[in-house]
């Protein structure tokens, strides 16, 4: 695994190699727990490759080593896992991962080591894994699934996930800006620059840690400066304006409708020291930009030759940013095959770093050009007309020895005999691919060009452009016009007329050597046989080879996207970036038709994989959700509650007092309620006020009963439908004035139903004058209940008559109570004596100390949710969403005397006159009562028309609440039974799981005080 | 994230600030006459909704801003609002803006050519 | 018998002024009283009752506010304000504005402890903000006296721009969500988490 070192020396080629890097510092790292050294600017793929490692991987289905291909997010092989226990990141680009000092890595893909592989038994048994090799495989016998998914997951490279919480913390960021420049290359930097000229607001966003994009290894100059020097004071003023963010370490991951971008800001992967300090790990930005500049550059594609995937094979480009940024030399000894001008810069960058080039190999006749004449004029062999056929390796394909090359007649002959030429790496390049991806995101079409031989972006329905070579626009001076033009029209576009036109700056004049065409190579023939026979590989990261496309081809595949999911070609984490045109390239062989007509390629979002804790952001543990708190929410913690969620609310479900179970609070709550005086926390209920001259007619056409009868003080229990005709919600309203009412609503049903009552008043009944305020936050509320309730209030000071003669039921007032503002309501969902007394929320905490305080002689206790529904359950009382579900009427529930046959009109009258919902039989609201008194029935059971051994039966109904009543000391259940009112008597059976039924008996849906007298008082 | 403008308070945001109320300009028969409505009338106004390819005429709130209804003219091929107008309005003429992938639904053209020969 | 206590949502708290290790100010704004009132702006009637009973006049820009004095009316509709006023003069406010009104179709209601007001000062409030809402906060028209409604952190809010440069932002949550927006400010505007959009950075790499 270690070989020479191969980080070059200071000094070389007038010290210009290495220029990222501070050699003087120097960084410790482990990878699978061997320590490597490195420099602060290293990558952790430079700093292994400047250690002689080649090896990071294997490849996922047939297990050959693997080495860099790239030196970006189009890396496909060189996938390592990062950090150790809950931080571990699988699936990170060793190209991309920044060094810091004490970084732990891994490699992927080993099992059971890098070195020592069974999984390359796979390599032998190849033919065993052909195109469709998933699909065929597992179609048949689908038993044995589980037994291939044991091992080709254990196998197969893709890291594994922490199994600990995550420890780091995350967040969002909103931002609008004029501009969006996705890219910090020369073009995106120019783009940004005019764009910021003229007054707008931009942000730029870079992927890696540096500005400037392949500035250093391109050569030319822009304004007579080299053009790393342009692109430093092009981002230092950027830097320093006050209308331009710049975004290092930022992916535009997405882009979607009207210009909305989501950005994966990596804020302190590359110094976990910022996490101590409070710094995210990572930072999700949602940006809405009114224009973009897409100047996202291009990749270079490789060259399917035989074993081209073997370690020490790279593309051309990659070979020169090692060289030029970290001063890492692939090998000591390398080959260049290329079918265009470009790659002759890598072979020159070798050549002056002093790293051997045997042979440049074109596959171009008649190559010309001053890239051309520079590397003759610097010694190097130039093969033209060639082309590199096979690459010849030791040690189980980890150490390239030499390359096969061959005359290549144009179209994909190979034309004469092989020469072997030693070698201990390979710079390819097949030209380079606009980086359009989020182009694609919405809905840009790619279109090809037949000059550049690859695809470009088109028409856009967005307002975006693409500039620079991400449009296909390679040459230096044109593309930077371009994106200097593109980012001033940007911002025009985005400010109309107040962009400032006078101080638009100049577009750049950049100077380059000119760069002739190139030759469309996609597949070279193999010559001679190599290794474990000659696989061409289109992508690398799934083991797709030429022969894999040419496969499914055969099998009768045509649409290139139909090809693209039988062989999971580009459906890897690099989503295709290095090997999509390539397979279209070779399917336009085989198909024997051109690239358009085979099919384009698109790209889905997100660029590159965004972290799940990215996507959480602040929403996780305390701030998982929003959480409401009621204003004697303290009392509560305080005081044992067993809370529950009630929509974002949290109640206390019963108040535990010294290691009592629910059971035994539940108990002790409902008995002095029934005995003495208990409180609830009733503060969740809804409340809205109405006012306005219609505001009684509105509620008439609101609920299915009549409220504008309704005597001023007075309070009455009104039903809302939906327009199907279905319960909704359900509620107290009581009329505070003429024109002035307060309603009640649900707990969970307040905003809804405020919203409601807006929808109509806004979209239906414009000629209706009433205002609807929501006023559940002001208000405390609480039940005191019990036949003690009145002596409770009656111990405090109070302007308030609490007497059953002077407060009768269904009635309110107001005053103040203990030096509490309150509205008092004598209404009772117990069954009890009750009043429920409302207090503005900052008094809320006082008011119910006070009751507890004043209520302790009589045993007062503290009651939540869950006595609750038991104490309503007695009393056949029903709650919307239990005894009701969307599918249940007023009649249904026996609730026919709150269902008004005289109004006109009321939302959901007509639909309760439909067939359906009018039509005798339908399931109706029963109380059950079991033989067996200590039976409680489970929720939800079903009852059946008769018991047989196995399902199915016919089911008649199922239970909708069902409890222990301590008061009754028995089982209760309430039920939804077909034709229930006339079943009044029968006994039912409920089939539970493992064989049991249950047998219970239908009576009225009330189980205590059926005349109501206990609520009188 | 669809971007939005109220046409009652001027504001423009994300999706987010606002609730969508399905198809617009869907008339209640039971408002104007309660007592003649009919079940096929009626199943209408509850079910029977339009999902065309081109533009969409529908009902949006600007639900953290005024809190007012309002409607809104979507093209539901590009995803682009071609208007925005007042609840009580009625749908704008919106004929040569409706993107050039969204003509006339094939099922449509059938139905009219079956009317043209009866 | 026992004295009736006003208890805030984040009493609980306890000091809320001083946070260690944050980059703004946060505190809870105590003492106001706030009526949230509804009318027809296009009423000139009921616009002159709504101004004589409260001493400002109603602001019918949309986003906006009025203040005068220690009363300050901020814009929440085309038909909804709320007036914040020492909560001292609530009791006579509240009483004038409901007798001048009196026939008109208008509702004004005690809001005063309906929501939460949280106070956040210094350099980057508006940057703190908007990690939890897509409101622009740094949009020329977000000035001194601006009223924005907003989904933040999923929970309705209104930012009322108090103060620029510094600024100071009143941040208005519903009583009951007080104790979660408050936890979610803490989280996200850590020194170390700081941004400051479009201002000047570090110079960068190249
Ligand atoms: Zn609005």
């Amino acid at each position: 695994m270690t070989g020479k070192p191969y980080r070059l020396p200071a000094g070389v080629a007038g010290g210009t190699m290495g220029r990222s890097i501070d050699r003087i510092q120097r960084l410790s790292f482990s990878f699978d727990g061997k320590t490597f050294a490195g420099h602060p600017g290293d990558t952790v793929a430079s700093a292994m490759m400047a250690s002689g490692v080649r090896l990071f991987g294997r490849s996922f289905k047939y297990h050959r080593p693997r080495g860099v291909i790239g030196s970006a997010a189009d890396e496909p092989n060189a996938l390592i896992s990062v950090g150790a226990g809950a931080r571990h990141e699988p699936n990170l680009r060793a190209t991309q991962v920044e060094l810091f000092d004490g970084l732990v890595a891994r490699s992927q893909n080993n099992w059971p080591s890098l070195n020592w592989d069974v999984g390359a038994f796979n390599s032998k048994l190849s033919r065993l894994f052909p195109a469709g090799f998933y699909y065929k495989t597992f179609m048949w016998p689908a038993s044995a699934w589980m037994f291939y998914e044991h091992i080709i997951r254990r196998a197969a490279g893709l890291g594994t996930a922490p199994t600990r919480p995550d420890p780091d913390t995350y967040e969002h960021m909103h931002a609008t800006c004029d501009v969006l420049v996705v890219g910090g290359g020369v073009a995106g930097l120019a783009a940004a620059q005019a764009a910021a000229s003229t007054g707008a607001r931009v942000m730029l966003a870079e992927e890696t840690a540096r500005f400037g994009g392949s500035a250093d290894i391109s050569g030319g100059t822009i304004d007579g400066k080299p053009q790393t020097e342009w692109a430093g004071s092009v981002a230092a003023d950027l830097a320093k304006a006050d209308n331009v963010h710049l975004l290092p370490r930022t992916i535009a991951a997405g882009h979607f409708h009207q210009n909305w971008c989501l950005l994966l800001e990596r804020v302190s992967d590359h110094d976990p020291s910022l996490a101590d300090g409070g710094a995210p790990r990572h930072r999700l930005w949602r940006v809405r930009a009114k224009e973009i500049v897409l100047a996202s550059g291009a990749l270079e594609r490789p060259i399917a030759f035989a074993n081209n995937d073997r370690p020490g094979v790279l593309l051309a480009s990659a070979a020169r940013t090692f060289i030029a940024r970290y001063g890492v030399s692939p090998g000591t000894r390398g080959v260049v095959f290329t079918n265009n001008d470009d790659a002759y810069r890598t072979a020159l960058a070798l050549t002056q770093a002093g790293v051997s080039v045997p042979r440049l190999v074109d596959t171009r006749a008649n190559p010309e050009g001053a890239l051309i004449d520079l590397a003759r004029d610097a010694g190097i062999d130039i093969a033209t007309g060639t082309a590199v056929t096979n690459v010849e390796a030791s040690g189980g394909g980890r150490n390239i020895e030499a390359v096969k090359v061959a005359p290549y007649q144009h179209g994909g002959r190979i034309a004469g005999g092989e020469e072997r030429i030693d070698c201990d790496f390979v710079c390819v390049s097949g030209g380079f691919n606009p980086v359009a991806h989020l182009y694609c995101h919405t809905s840009g079409k790619l279109r090809f060009d037949e000059t550049l031989q690859t695809f470009r972006p088109g028409e856009t329905n967005d307002a975006l452009r693409v500039v620079g070579a991400a449009n296909g626009t390679f040459d230096l001076a044109d593309g930077l016009k371009e994106a200097f033009d593109g980012g001033i029209a940007a911002a025009k576009s985005a400010l109309g007329a107040s962009a400032k036109s006078a101080s638009a700056g100049k577009a750049p004049k950049a100077a380059s050597e000119h760069e002739g065409a190139l030759e469309p190579v996609w597949f070279v023939p193999a010559t001679g046989t190599l290794n474990e026979g000659n696989k061409h590989f289109i992508d690398f990261q799934n083991d797709v080879t030429a022969a894999d496309l040419e496969l499914a081809v055969r099998e009768g595949y045509r649409s290139v996207e139909h090809i693209k999911r039988y062989t999971t070609l580009g459906m890897a984490t690099d989503q295709g970036k290095t090997s999509n045109i390539n397979a279209l390239g070779v399917l336009t062989d085989t198909l024997q038709s051109p690239i358009p007509q085979i099919g384009t390629t698109t790209f889905r979002p997100p660029y590159t994989p965004i972290s799940m804790g990215a996507i959480t952001g602040t929403k996780t543990k305390r701030l998982f959700q929003p959480v409401r708190r009621t204003p004697p929410y303290q009392w509560h913690l305080d005081n044992g509650a067993d809370f529950e969620p009630v929509g974002q609310w949290r109640r206390p479900y019963s108040y535990l007092r010294n290691g009592e179970d629910r059971e035994a609070a539940i108990k002790r709550e409902i008995l002095a309620t029934r005995r003495a005086v208990a409180l609830l926390d009733a503060s969740t209920l809804g409340k809205i006020e109405l006012k306005g001259p219609d505001a009684g007619e509105f509620l008439d056409r609101i609920y299915s009963n009549i409220f504008s009868s309704l005597k001023i003080g007075k309070a009455r229990y009104g039903l809302m439908l939906n327009e199907d005709g279905f319960l909704m919600d359900d509620g107290v309203t009581v009329r505070l004035g003429d024109d002035h009412f307060l309603m009640h609503t649900t707990s969970g049903g307040s905003d809804r139903i405020a919203g409601w009552l807006e929808e109509w008043l806004q979209t239906e009944w414009f000629d209706l004058k009433v205002f609807v305020t929501p006023v559940t936050e002001q208000w405390a509320q609480f039940a005191l209940a019990g036949p003690k309730a009145r002596k409770v209030l009656e111990k405090l000071d109070s302007n308030i008559d609490f007497s059953a003669e002077g407060f009768e039921f269904l009635s309110m007032k107001e005053g103040t109570l203990a030096g509490h503002p309150v509205r008092a309501f004598r209404i009772s969902f117990s069954g009890e004596l009750s009043y429920e007394i409302a207090t503005p929320a900052d008094y809320g905490m006082s008011l119910w100390t006070t009751f507890l305080e004043a209520g302790r002689e009589f045993g007062i206790e503290a009651y939540g949710t869950e006595a609750l529904h038991i104490l309503r359950a007695e009393k056949g009382f029903i709650v919307v969403g239990d005894e009701s579900d969307g599918t249940v009427t007023p009649i249904d529930l026996g609730l026919n005397w709150a269902v008004s046959k005289k109004k006109p009109d009321y939302l959901g009258k007509r639909s309760l006159q439909r067939p359906h919902q009018s039509a005798e039989g339908r399931k109706q609201l029963v109380g059950l009562l079991t033989e067996d008194p200590q039976q409680v029935l489970p929720d939800g059971a079903y009852a059946v028309a008769q018991v047989k051994d196995a399902p199915p039966m016919d089911m008649i109904g199922q239970v909708t609440s069902t409890y222990w009543s301590p008061t009754l000391e028995r089982s209760i259940a309430m039920a939804l039974i077909e034709d229930g009112r006339n079943r009044m008597g029968d006994v039912l059976e409920f089939p539970l799981e493992g064989g049991e039924v249950m047998r219970a008996k239908v009576v009225e849906p009330i189980f205590y005080d059926r005349e109501g007298e206990r609520q009188n008082g | 994230m669809l971007l939005i403008t109220c046409p009652v308070c001027g504001v423009e945001g994300d999706e987010t600030e606002f609730h969508a109320g399905g198809e617009a300009h869907i008339k209640r028969p039971a408002t104007t006459d309660p007592e003649n409505v009919t079940d096929e009338a009626q199943r209408d106004y509850l079910y029977m909704r339009k999902n065309p390819r081109g533009i969409h005429f529908e009902r949006w709130m600007c639900a953290r801003g005024c809190g007012k209804w309002f409607h809104a003219a979507r093209d539901t091929v590009t995803m682009e609002f071609k208007a925005f107008y007042g609840a009580r309005e009625p749908a704008p003429d919106l004929g040569g803006t409706a993107s050039p992938k969204a003509a006339t639904p094939r099922k449509t053209a059938a139905r009219r050519k079956k009317a043209g020969g009866a | 018998m026992a004295d009736a206590k006003l208890i805030g949502a984040l009493a609980h708290r306890g000091d809320v002024e001083r946070q260690p290790g944050l980059s703004i100010t946060l505190k809870v704004v105590t003492g106001r009283g706030m009526i949230d009132l509804r009318g027809n702006a296009a009423d000139a009637k009921f616009m002159a009752a709504a101004k004589s009973a409260i001493g400002v006049a109603l602001p019918t820009a949309p986003r906006t506010s009025a203040t005068k004095g220690d009363v300050t009316v901020l814009w929440l509709s085309i038909d909804q304000w709320l007036v914040t006023l020492p909560r001292e003069k609530l009791t006579k406010t509240f009483a004038a504005l409901r007798k001048k009104t009196e026939g008109m179709f208008a509702l004004a209601t005690d809001m005063s402890d309906a929501r939460t007001v949280i106070r956040l000062s210094g350099d980057g409030a508006r940057e703190v903000l908007m990690k939890g809402t897509s409101v622009d906060m740094l949009a020329p028209d977000v000035i001194q006296g601006t009223v924005r409604r907003m989904l933040f952190a999923e929970i309705a809010a209104a930012c009322h721009v108090v103060g620029a440069e510094p600024d100071v932002l009143d941040l208005y949550v519903f009583r009951s969500y007080a104790d979660y927006a408050w936890e979610w400010l803490l989280a996200t505007a850590r020194s170390g988490a700081r941004v400051r959009l479009y201002g000047p950075q570090d110079i960068p790499t190249t």
